[in-house]
């Protein structure tokens, strides 16, 4: 950590040359935007690598598949350790990024209820699709469109035009996967969010760094 | 344009590290102290000094709260610190174009 010189007794500017004051304003904002981001750049570009490596080891087992029977047994595992390694290195990473934050930042319990039940409602659209005999009933891809619009909505709300966007993105990849069949599904899906979380962590990024002092 | 144009209460490196490090929050949240604290890397004692400063000039609003035996107390920039920093930053690009 950085420490200033103490000037608490002066209590003035003294002898702080304008452009130590726009480095330090300028260092001091990068280092608070970076440690106070919820989801950091870096979080978010591992897990596009992670979800293009789980989601292309699928496409890669049932793209052969003729008829398609959908992803083997040895999928399953890796499925379910990309889930549960992304819940769990997202709730660290945002509890450390957020403690001692109050206000906006944090998700409003209305906000986390309306994405848990986007969640819930995913295999009640599924299944009605398939009831009515909708060929991309089951594609992984159907499985983003609900909560990705779900989190545009909450985000639009907030007048976070970026991660709007990236909730819109989201959904936009469940809707191109429609037209990929059910093996190009996969693809599409890991290709998708991959460019999704990758695009949001660029913009993260930029934000992050762009100049204070200098416009 | 000369330094004397700076707002003297935030043209000192520690306010204005104070100042810069709320601003980096979205308007009307709050920041509790000791994790201002840890991110500044201050005493208490000294933190309190700078803060009660802002907080005259109401540049930043501050509340306790009590959480069973534990109190907290939380900081925010109030609209008028966020629109004093906006004028500093601009002060600063005017006078780092004239030099």
């Amino acid at each position: 950590m950085n420490h200033t010189p103490d000037t608490t007794t002066a209590g003035n500017g003294g002898n702080f040359d304008p452009r130590q004051a726009a480095a330090l304003l300028g260092q001091t904002t990068q280092q608070a935007r970076r440690q106070l981001a919820p989801s950091p750049p870096w979080l978010l570009a591992t897990r596009a690598v992670a979800v293009l490596a789980a989601l292309g080891a699928i496409w890669l087992s049932v793209r052969g598949q003729h008829p398609y029977r959908g992803p083997t047994a040895a999928d399953t595992p890796i499925l379910i350790a990309f889930i549960v390694l992304n819940f769990a290195a997202t709730v660290a990473v945002r509890g450390r990024a957020l403690a001692g934050v109050r206000g906006t930042t944090r998700l409003r319990p209305a906000e986390i209820t309306i994405l848990v039940v986007s969640w819930a409602a995913v295999p009640v659209l599924m299944w009605a699709l398939a009831a009515n005999g909708v060929s991309f009933a089951w594609y992984p891809t159907t499985v983003l469109i609900i909560p990705g619009l779900a989190y545009a909505a909450i985000m639009a709300a907030r007048v976070s035009w970026r991660e709007c966007g990236t909730g819109l993105a989201v959904a936009a990849t469940g809707a191109v996967g429609a037209f990929a069949g059910p093996a190009g599904a996969w693809a599409v899906a890991g290709v998708g969010l991959f460019l999704v979380l990758l695009g949001t962590a660029a913009a993260i990024t930029w934000q992050q760094r762009r100049s204070v002092v200098r416009s | 344009m000369t330094t004397d144009e700076l707002d003297p209460l935030i043209h000192v490196p520690t306010r204005l590290k104070i100042v810069a490090t709320l601003a980096a929050l979205p308007d009307g949240d709050t920041l509790s102290f000791t994790r201002l604290q840890d991110m500044i890397g201050l005493t208490p004692g000294n933190l309190i000094i700078h803060l009660r400063k802002l907080e005259e000039a109401d540049y930043i609003s501050s509340e306790k709260t009590r959480n069973g035996t534990v109190s907290v107390t939380t900081v925010a920039l109030t609209g008028h610190g966020r629109k004093a920093l906006g004028a500093y930053t601009q002060a600063l690009r005017d006078l780092l174009g004239g030099l």
